[in-house]
């Protein structure tokens, strides 16, 4: 097992390599803007164009920032739902959190044709996706939770998460064959995912919530490496497995859920971040994984968008489409390379 | 398979003749083309006892051509037909029609024939006061949804024909209709490249109908008024700038320069910002492109479908920060509806471009048209 300075030492190259791709992120978009002014602009010093402080300012930065954010809560929930469940295909997508908050958000779009008035009041308010996006994915991962208690058996725990995404996903087949034309293109648009949608304002929301939910994830480091050893050993050494697992849950049905409501649902990431930090840390430790993930995460989440931007077009593509496309190859090369998986 | 249901009509036919005499074979006679001007998607012909009707092009990239032999009752007594040949042998004039495009309503309208229409897709979605009328009484029966028309409700109908649309050519509803007997008529104006051409289309409903005088001579008004519009604004000196469409998540979806909106507004004389891009339909681009280019533009049109201003900043912020935007200048047709809701734009726009022109022109350059009310386009408040 590495030791101590090694690690910081990782650390610290991955820090390094955050703040690059940061700043690489930043500079690289449809306009060419050159980096003087990309560098002026963030210091709020004027730029050789009005309009570029205003892409740099309120468009590219409020982006580099969810992409972090959501590149690190997404790695970190999964990496909660992998050692809570003990398995390695957990994540935010398998347990049904995105599910639900699409079908929080069907509701919301699609539920007008089918309720009537009552959800079009509901739909002007601004944070209506956001506020049905966290309820779903809260609602569906309680629900899991629920089961779970009954359930001792974790695989059946993660068929059950499984069969609630069916669920879900039948009911807003439903809704989808009664909406009209643009409320589905509303409803397809917020499935391709999005970085660059976000205000300031919002994403101050966004970033509360996600504090709240990391907060509660570094509290539970402690249990979630006792956990790791199985339940019943983790209770002979004392630790309230009931309470730890709600505190996990709470901690990935805010950060999941958060993210889900306000960027759509952002595939790959939560699954494979663990995976990628696992194989590249080669431990089981959560005092190392958790902050390794949140790097991972964010880096690779900020790599993913630079790509999507595809600099010097005029195009963007969906963002769930490259971390599929540019993750899922990663993830599958290192596991066939080292042969086995760490878990 | 397909022609299966031909063979076996005029095999009954045939049997039910007492004069045989009469017969001939159709593909021996050349017929006379219809006059058509814009429109490249069909061709009709005038034989002797029947028109051949031609469909070329129903969706972008089609293979075949569609026939169907259109043809009186008493003709079709006498008339024997190389089966092989035509995709559809169709009785005419239509006494019941289905139709499956709210674009399709304008036409029947304009021909006095709105009384045939006997089930349509979405009747909601139909905004005309006339064919409005005419559900509320339950004379248009709903028939679910284009993609999966309840085919029991159509066939209890028995209309004469389907005029269907498809974006290629695999709908399989249609195919089961056309199995239970009833012949299915791809129309293809929305693949049409010009705003005269897709509405020259009224010219394929006027030979379902035998009225192809009055389909030519609403079209010649239609075409006379919009050429006028043209003209006059032609000469006009100022061009302001034009931004359209509107952001969904991070892509801005626009009018690609080819796409007859831009032609609209090339038409209307107005300097529309992508009008030098190439190809049909929309541009998908990014919100960075867009505000290069269109921050202090002056006139917003159709902003997708956002219903209001407010509706527009609180889908992204950004759309705030452009120049019409700030100043209110900001026009859209999706708050011109029908009293159940469907936008009046996407139902007559196809069929009545002289009016969106007008529409255009009043907007863009206000000192002309001053008797002109804006008919589709509304002020976004």
């Amino acid at each position: 097992m590495p030791n101590s300075k090694t690690y910081s030492l990782s650390f610290l190259v991955l820090f390094l390599i955050l703040i690059l791709c940061f700043l690489t992120n930043i500079s690289l978009g449809s306009v060419y803007i050159p980096l003087k002014d990309v560098f002026n602009s963030l210091i709020g010093s004027t730029t050789e164009q009005e309009t570029w402080l205003h892409i740099i300012q309120n468009y590219r930065l409020p982006k580099a920032l969810t992409a972090i954010l959501v590149g690190s809560g997404l790695g970190i929930s999964g990496l909660l739902m992998q050692t809570l469940f003990r398995n390695p295909l957990a994540g935010p997508f398998v347990l049904g959190i995105s599910s639900g908050a699409s079908l929080g958000v069907a509701l919301v779009i699609l539920g007008s044709s089918v309720f009537g008035g009552v959800f079009v009041t509901f739909l002007i308010s601004k944070w209506s996706i956001v506020i049905a996006a966290s309820l779903g994915s809260f609602l569906v991962l309680l629900a899991v939770l629920m089961v779970s208690i009954k359930v001792r058996d974790t695989m059946a725990i993660l068929i059950i998460g499984l069969m609630f995404a069916s669920i879900t996903a039948a009911i807003v087949s439903v809704l989808s064959y009664f909406g009209s034309a643009q409320q589905l293109q509303q409803y397809i648009f917020w499935g391709f995912g999005s970085l660059g949608n976000l205000s300031w304002d919002e994403l101050g929301v966004f970033f509360i919530i996600y504090s709240i939910g990391m907060l509660v994830c570094l509290a539970s480091v402690k249990s979630l490496n006792t956990l790791l050893l199985g339940e019943n050993y983790a209770k002979s050494l004392g630790l309230n497995i009931k309470r730890s697992r709600l505190a996990i849950i709470i901690s990935t049905s805010l950060l999941a859920g958060t993210i889900t409501a306000f960027t759509g649902p952002i595939a790959f990431i939560g699954l494979a971040i663990p995976h990628l930090t696992r194989q590249v840390f080669n431990t089981s430790n959560h005092k190392i994984l958790v902050p390794a993930v949140f790097l991972f995460g964010a880096i690779v989440m900020l790599i993913c968008d630079s790509i999507a931007q595809v600099p010097n077009s005029d195009y963007t593509l969906p963002i769930n489409a490259i971390t599929s496309l540019v993750g899922a190859p990663v993830v599958i090369w290192l596991l066939v390379r080292k042969r086995n998986m760490i878990f | 398979m397909k022609y299966k249901y031909i063979f076996l009509v005029f095999t009954i036919i045939l049997f039910n003749c007492k004069n045989d005499s009469e017969k001939h074979n159709i593909e021996t006679s050349k017929g006379k083309p219809i006059n058509i001007k814009y429109a490249k998607g069909f061709s009709v012909s005038n034989h002797e006892n029947f028109k051949v009707l031609e469909i070329k092009n129903p969706w972008p990239k089609a293979e075949k051509t569609y026939k169907y032999v259109l043809i009186s009752k008493e003709n079709a007594a006498k008339t024997s037909f190389m089966q092989d040949a035509y995709d559809g042998i169709i009785i005419i004039p239509i006494k019941k029609i289905v139709v499956t495009s709210t674009t399709h309503i304008p036409s029947l309208e304009l021909l006095n024939e709105e009384q045939t229409l006997v089930g349509f897709p979405g009747v909601n979605y139909i905004s005309s006061e006339n064919t409005r009328n005419r559900i509320d009484k339950g004379l248009v029966r709903e028939l679910g949804k284009n993609e999966g028309i309840n085919t029991e409700v159509l066939l209890e109908l028995k209309p004469d024909v389907v005029i269907g649309f498809g974006i290629d050519g695999n709908n399989k509803t249609f195919e089961i209709i056309k199995k239970s007997g009833v012949p299915v008529i791809f129309n293809g104006d929305w693949v049409e490249e010009s705003p005269l051409a897709k509405a020259e289309w009224v010219k394929f409903f006027g030979t379902l109908f035998n009225k192809e005088k009055e389909a030519d001579s609403i079209f010649n008004t239609i075409e006379k008024d919009y050429l006028e519009a043209k003209k006059l604004a032609k000469n006009t000196k100022t061009k302001p700038n034009v931004l359209s469409g509107a952001m969904h998540n991070d892509v801005w979806y626009l009018p690609n320069g080819n796409s007859t909106e831009a032609q609209l507004l090339e038409d209307a004389n107005v300097n529309y910002l992508w009008k030098d891009s190439k190809g049909i339909g929309s541009l998908s681009l990014n919100f960075e492109t867009v505000f290069m280019k269109a921050k202090d533009a002056d006139i917003w049109l159709s902003p997708s479908n956002y219903t209001s201003k407010e509706a527009l900043k609180n889908a992204n912020a950004h759309h705030a920060t452009f120049k019409p935007f700030q100043n209110n200048n900001i026009y859209s047709t999706i708050n011109t509806k029908g009293t159940s809701g469907g936008v009046l734009y996407f139902e007559l726009g196809t069929t009545r471009p002289d009016l969106v022109l007008k529409d255009l022109i009043k907007i863009c350059h206000p000192e002309l048209l001053k008797n002109h009310d804006l008919y589709f386009f509304k002020h976004l408040d």
